[in-house]
């Protein structure tokens, strides 16, 4: 289970930054006073976007930034408090996060594998497993550089799932995919889903949320602003589909500013 | 431990499965280097034999009977011109084509044999061009060397008994002259070069994979994904600086052999022996050298890892490195030229103290006390550092993620 209560994460912008966002205020709340709880069993979806804050949640619940204030249970263990425990119980894939391009894939999945400490029978089996659903046995002994875009999202799919996480973060796990790589990864998180465990994600394609997600969390301006499963949505909403429930919300959320 | 030795394994797998960074870490620089002091001495040698094979051209003024005959009598390779036009010699010996003008004064034979006391003592004046290598050559073998000879013989003739002249010699016949200890004596001039070559093998063989490692992985992004693995921060440092220090003493080793074995090839066919840097080490020194360069190997890999951290880029880190890598090259240059005795505080500068510990080790003069601090100062420090970079790690600023 992941529970976030009163996340708040402030940038301090550098003068570069300031200009860009063309805003004299050094310090940015990318997430304010987020709450929301992801139960074991379901996709959770962070629909916004760009710059609402998703990222900087997946983040922190990865322990690779530290809240501001709040706190995050992990699969009962708080971020700050914890991390490696938190670490040992997810696998955290996003696009800044790549493999390293002078390792074959194979190498790769062994030393994280062996990382997490996964015996090495089961791991065996694990790359069994994941490299024959993604296909990766035909480019398995290629180094990571010389692998496509597609090849090498699935290569890293398959690397952090290596030690069969309880708990998956996945930012933007369909970004820069053709639709044929897109669809195995979504098959795959509703395949991870129905074993019981937890996948969250976030997402700007409002089909992929309608598709894939039991619960989606709209975040707009570092804010959650709605919360439920699509039904919920659109019904509270009064909207047909989730692109219309999302700008009812944003234009909302607009007049209110 | 588990994740320390797994980013070990994986650090110097990078480097060691890599046929190419075998080949530009370990091998391209000795190559480098074997093949620029060869080609430098072979070149030397060439000069000087050539320098030996010429001919010189001599022009001698009022040449006294018998001079050349001498010349000839002592081995010297050389051609014998009249001089004509004294100023046309003049410009000959400035543009290299003549090596030696000797000038006689006139009546030169006459004025030796009939010398009676009173007399003024007759000048020879010898000319030459020490910007040419031919001329310099033939004024050190004919002006110094001959012309003595041709002396000495000119006197047997003046005086019946020659030996009358010498008073005493020094040293004619006395072999054992030089009283000192010759491992003592091997290890100061071992002991002078041995910090420099160190720092130089240890740190530079670190320093492009060391940048790499670091700053490379962030610069690729990779770096967030250890970062995200159940591993204490302290595990990934440990391992990348565990590495480090391996490779960088693989490549010290590397180095050293390729020294040795090529050796007579880079000093132009002179032996070890011939150098004066003879060196027998005890089993204590051997000890004591191998656990203060295994500290040193650990203290500098520390300091390449922890500059790298705070660089983005692998060029960056390049570029903090340098200022570092001299400042620790100076430090080890230093201890050529102390002569006084370091006091015992100097034991306890970083770095600087390891230079002065290798010089001691060799010369055997460092006391326990002196290497107890040195080795344990080196440690601390290497610690410290550790414990810093760790720390860095920690920030997300300094990891840039």
């Amino acid at each position: 289970m992941i529970e976030i209560r009163n996340l708040t994460r402030i940038y301090k912008l550098n003068k570069k930054q300031m200009k860009e966002s063309k805003t004299t205020n050094p310090w940015k709340r990318a997430v304010d006073n987020l709450s929301l709880t992801a139960e074991p069993g379901e996709i959770y979806g962070l629909l916004g976007p760009n710059g609402a804050g998703k990222t900087t949640t997946l983040r922190c619940i990865s322990t690779i930034i530290k809240p501001t204030e709040g706190e995050i249970y992990v699969g009962g263990h708080e971020v700050q408090k914890e991390p490696e425990q938190v670490r040992e119980k997810i696998g955290f894939l996003t696009g800044d996060i790549k493999l390293d391009p002078q390792f074959t894939v194979d190498y790769l999945f062994d030393f994280f594998g062996r990382l997490h400490q996964v015996p090495e029978e089961q791991l065996i089996k694990r790359k069994e497993e994941l490299f024959t659903y993604f296909g990766i046995q035909d480019f398995a002994h290629k180094k990571v550089k010389e692998l496509s875009t597609g090849m090498g999202q699935k290569a890293a799919i398959a690397v952090c799932l290596a030690h069969d996480p309880d708990i998956v973060v996945f930012d933007e796990p369909t970004n820069g995919l053709d639709v044929i790589t897109a669809r195995s990864v979504t098959d795959y998180l509703k395949k991870l889903r129905d074993e019981g465990k937890l996948v969250i994600i976030s997402t700007h394609i409002m089909s992929e949320a309608e598709k894939i997600c039991d619960r989606i969390g709209i975040i707009i301006d570092g804010q959650k602003v709605i919360e439920g499963s699509l039904e919920e949505i659109l019904q509270e909403t009064g909207t047909a589909d989730l692109e219309d429930a999302f700008f009812e919300l944003y234009s909302a959320r607009r007049e209110e500013q | 431990m588990n994740g320390i030795k797994q980013i070990f394994c994986k650090e110097l797998s990078r480097v060691f499965k890599d046929r190419k960074m075998v080949f530009s870490v370990f091998i391209l620089p000795v190559v480098i280097m074997i093949g620029i002091m060869s080609l430098t001495s072979g070149m030397a040698e060439k000069a000087a034999q050539d320098v030996e094979n010429h001919t010189s051209v001599v022009y001698i003024e009022n040449e006294p009977e018998g001079f050349s005959d001498f010349l000839e009598a002592a081995g010297t390779n050389c051609k014998i011109y009249p001089v004509e036009n004294k100023e046309d010699v003049r410009e000959k010996i400035l543009s290299g084509e003549a090596d030696l003008w000797i000038a006689f004064p006139e009546g030169f034979l006459d004025a030796v044999m009939n010398y009676k006391k009173g007399d003024k003592i007759l000048q020879v004046k010898t000319y030459y061009n020490p910007s040419e290598d031919y001329s310099s050559e033939a004024y050190e073998t004919i002006s110094s060397g001959i012309l003595e000879a041709y002396r000495q013989t000119l006197l047997a003739q003046r005086v019946d008994d020659i030996e009358s002249l010498t008073v005493f010699t020094v040293n004619s016949d006395n072999p054992d002259m030089i009283i000192r200890d010759e491992e003592k004596a091997g290890g100061k001039l071992l002991g002078m070069m041995l910090p420099y070559f160190v720092t130089i093998l240890l740190f530079a063989g670190a320093m492009g994979i060391g940048t790499d490692m670091v700053a490379g992985e962030k610069e690729r992004g990779t770096m967030a994904s250890l970062l995200v693995s159940p591993v204490k921060r302290s595990s990934i440092v440990l391992g990348k600086v565990f590495a480090l220090m391996v490779i960088s003493g693989v490549s010290s080793l590397v180095y050293v052999a390729a020294m040795v074995i090529f050796m007579p090839q880079m000093m132009g066919g002179m032996t070890s022996e011939e150098m004066g840097i003879s060196l027998r080490l005890s089993p204590v020194q051997i000890a004591m050298l191998a656990f203060l360069l295994v500290a040193i190997a650990f203290l500098y890999s520390a300091i390449i890892v922890l500059v790298s951290v705070f660089a983005k880029t692998v060029k960056e880190a390049s570029s903090y490195i340098m200022p570092v890598y001299m400042l620790i090259l100076v430090l080890g240059l230093t201890t050529m030229f102390t002569t006084s005795k370091p006091a015992d505080w100097y034991y306890a500068i970083p770095v600087y103290n390891s230079s002065l510990a290798l010089q001691g080790i060799l010369t055997q003069e460092l006391t326990m006390t002196q290497y107890g601090l040195t080795l344990g100062m080196t440690l601390v420090l290497g610690a410290v550092m550790i414990a810093a970079i760790a720390k860095a790690f920690e920030s997300e600023k300094v990891m840039a993620i």
